[in-house]
């Protein structure tokens, strides 16, 4: 079965809030700061089973080592949030290949 | 006929729930099949204002209509913008619709305002409709009536 990022967030624990209810351009940044490998993505790109909302290049972070990546997460109501969750190697081979260059 | 998709925003803002059912009134009068696109809460203040679907008749919430949506699915994108996310997903709809596109940009404080104009504006080549405007819809309303002129000329 294909990994839904809202299923997840509701059902799981073990993914990490770095920041919450803030403004997109800051979740970039802190993203682009905390992160081991960024690569960037068009907005409405499908990963992880959700669109990702964002100016573009959107950076998700991705470390290899630890199987996670770091990505902004937006709802109209709530702002923009950056989780970073544990994610099978497949998932992140997915990210990589619709990677653009910044 | 032409499709239009008006994009909701966060419903705290008074002036667009009043400002989705005029501008939904004047595209379908400009000729757009007008669809509204919102989160659940949004959605809610429109089915209480327009019970009997005078002014919108096709509503549909935002996680599923940006899980199906395609480029040229439509012909116009009106999105509402007055929040930091609601810029974040016009931009997102704007980049996968890839279609004439118009950004009504309204909040009380004027640099919040400009902040919201420029990120639109570095983002895409959307028309941009802005009013300083919070409670009283008049102003965005009068800039919404030029922009919906110009379409039709």
């Amino acid at each position: 079965m294909s990994f839904c990022l809202e299923t997840y967030l509701q059902q799981s624990d073990d993914y990490t809030i770095l920041a919450k209810q803030t403004g997109f351009k800051d979740c970039a940044k802190l993203i682009e700061e905390k992160a081991k490998i960024i690569v960037y993505i068009n907005p409405g790109e499908k990963i992880l089973g959700a669109r990702i909302i964002g100016l573009p290049p959107i950076p998700i972070g991705v470390d290899d080592e630890k199987g996670t990546v770091m990505m902004p997460y937006t709802k109209p109501c709530y702002g923009t949030a950056v989780v970073e969750l544990p994610v099978d190697v497949e998932e992140i081979d997915k990210i990589k290949a619709v990677a653009i260059k910044k | 006929m032409k499709k239009a998709l008006i994009l909701l925003g966060c419903p705290e803002s008074p002036a667009q729930t009043p400002m989705a059912l005029y501008a939904s009134y004047k595209l379908k009068k400009a000729g757009y099949d007008v669809t509204v696109v919102s989160n659940p809460s949004a959605m809610r203040l429109l089915d209480v204002s327009d019970p009997e679907e005078v002014y919108v008749h096709s509503k549909t919430d935002i996680e599923s209509c940006l899980e199906n949506l395609n480029e040229g699915d439509f012909d116009l994108l009106l999105g509402f913008v007055h929040k930091d996310a609601a810029v974040a997903y016009f931009v997102t709809f704007y980049h996968i619709l890839k279609t004439k596109s118009m950004a009504l940009i309204f909040e009380k404080d004027a640099t919040l305002l400009e902040d919201f104009e420029k990120q639109v504006a570095e983002n895409t080549e959307a028309q941009i409709v802005s009013a300083r405007a919070y409670h009283n819809p008049t102003p965005i309303r009068v800039n919404l009536d030029k922009a919906i002129a110009s379409l039709e000329d």
